[in-house]
């Protein structure tokens, strides 16, 4: 191949690509399973969501102001963060794709910026929110729960802790990446 | 309903070898990749089909969508360079012509690759034939100026395949 002729000539004449036979209608039940799961996915945060609140009311947690706090700072952060997520997913999956591909980078752009400042403030201020929550709850575990119960606790969210921590951290690596190969990108 | 199935059926069936020759030029010849990304584009061509003004034909906007699923699929994805090419000695002359075809037509995927994404963009649809004026809209670049780069990017493209092959 020595001319942009001879390498045009080279592109068309790749070996032809068999059509899948029932493509088009794998793609539609496709369309329809991810609709599926995004239900189930909702019903089952609804779920959660009720179980939490039946919790609440089962322990008669509004009697106890600090234990009322403690658990509505965690359940709140929790809530927040699922939800600044599944609003994320949503936005990625609604770009629209019909617009000139310059115009498409931008709004990518804006996307990944949106995205860099969940996790760079509003991640650690939940986190923060969080943990805060749990450190409230902790002389109330000791009261109620075994001395190894409690330990064990203890030590399982510092070390959760470290590992979303960690897992926060590359993600926000992965999408200033992502951001800047997009700008870099010309 | 039916109507946009038996729509879609027709769409998919006369565009996909084109869509899926694209992807292989985004997915470096990797034909599992360019399947995957392939479906995504359909996936997308599907859900916006009702949608579909009939101010541009059918395939600049099918266009226009494989190129915007191919630069957020792509986004920030490592890939391992890939080739179809096996190492087997053979010595029958037709199977070591087709064997220079493979590589040849590698080497042509390993350049694509070097070039940036707007680039790639650019040359792919050129390589399929597409007018000019059509790259240009599908890219929302001026059409003097989509001229221009696309002189650059085959000049840029032949001098890489050139050094490839030699």
């Amino acid at each position: 191949m020595t001319s942009f002729e001879e390498i045009k000539s080279q592109w068309t004449h790749q070996k032809v690509v068999e059509i899948p036979d029932q493509g088009h209608k794998i793609i539609i039940e496709k369309v329809n399973a991810i609709k599926n799961k995004q239900k189930y996915t909702n019903i089952i945060l609804l779920i959660t969501i009720l179980v939490l609140v039946v919790f609440f009311v089962y322990i008669a947690a509004y009697n106890y102001r600090t234990v009322a706090l403690a658990l509505l700072l965690m359940m709140g952060s929790l809530g927040v963060r699922i939800g600044l997520e599944l609003q994320s997913i949503k936005k990625l999956k609604q770009l629209n794709v019909n617009i000139s591909a310059t115009n498409f980078k931008q709004t990518i752009i804006k996307y990944y910026k949106n995205r860099v400042r969940v996790h760079m403030i509003y991640t650690p201020i939940i986190l923060l929110l969080y943990s805060l929550g749990f450190i409230i709850m902790l002389p109330y575990f000791k009261e109620s729960l075994s001395n190894g119960f409690y330990n064990y606790i203890v030590i399982s969210s510092v070390v959760i802790l470290i590992v979303l921590s960690l897992f926060i951290y590359k993600q926000i690596i992965k999408e200033l990446n992502a951001l800047k190969e997009l700008k870099d990108n010309d | 309903m039916k109507h946009l199935e038996i729509l879609f059926k027709e769409v998919y069936r006369s565009n996909y070898p084109k869509v899926f020759r694209l992807c292989l030029g985004y997915a470096r010849g990797d034909e599992m990749l360019a399947s995957d990304l392939c479906q995504e584009v359909f996936i997308k061509v599907w859900e916006n089909l009702a949608s579909f003004r009939k101010d541009a034909a059918i395939a600049t906007w099918i266009y226009r969508i494989t190129v915007n699923t191919c630069l957020i699929y792509f986004r920030n994805k490592k890939r391992n360079p890939t080739s179809n090419n096996t190492n087997t000695i053979q010595d029958n002359s037709d199977e070591n012509l087709h064997q220079t075809k493979e590589k040849n037509i590698d080497s042509l995927y390993a350049c694509i690759d070097k070039l940036s994404k707007d680039n790639k963009s650019i040359i792919l649809l050129e390589l399929e034939g597409i007018p000019q004026k059509e790259i240009a809209a599908i890219m929302g670049i001026n059409h003097e100026a989509i001229r221009v780069r696309i002189h650059r990017i085959k000049n840029e493209l032949t001098k890489c395949v050139k050094n490839d092959i030699i």
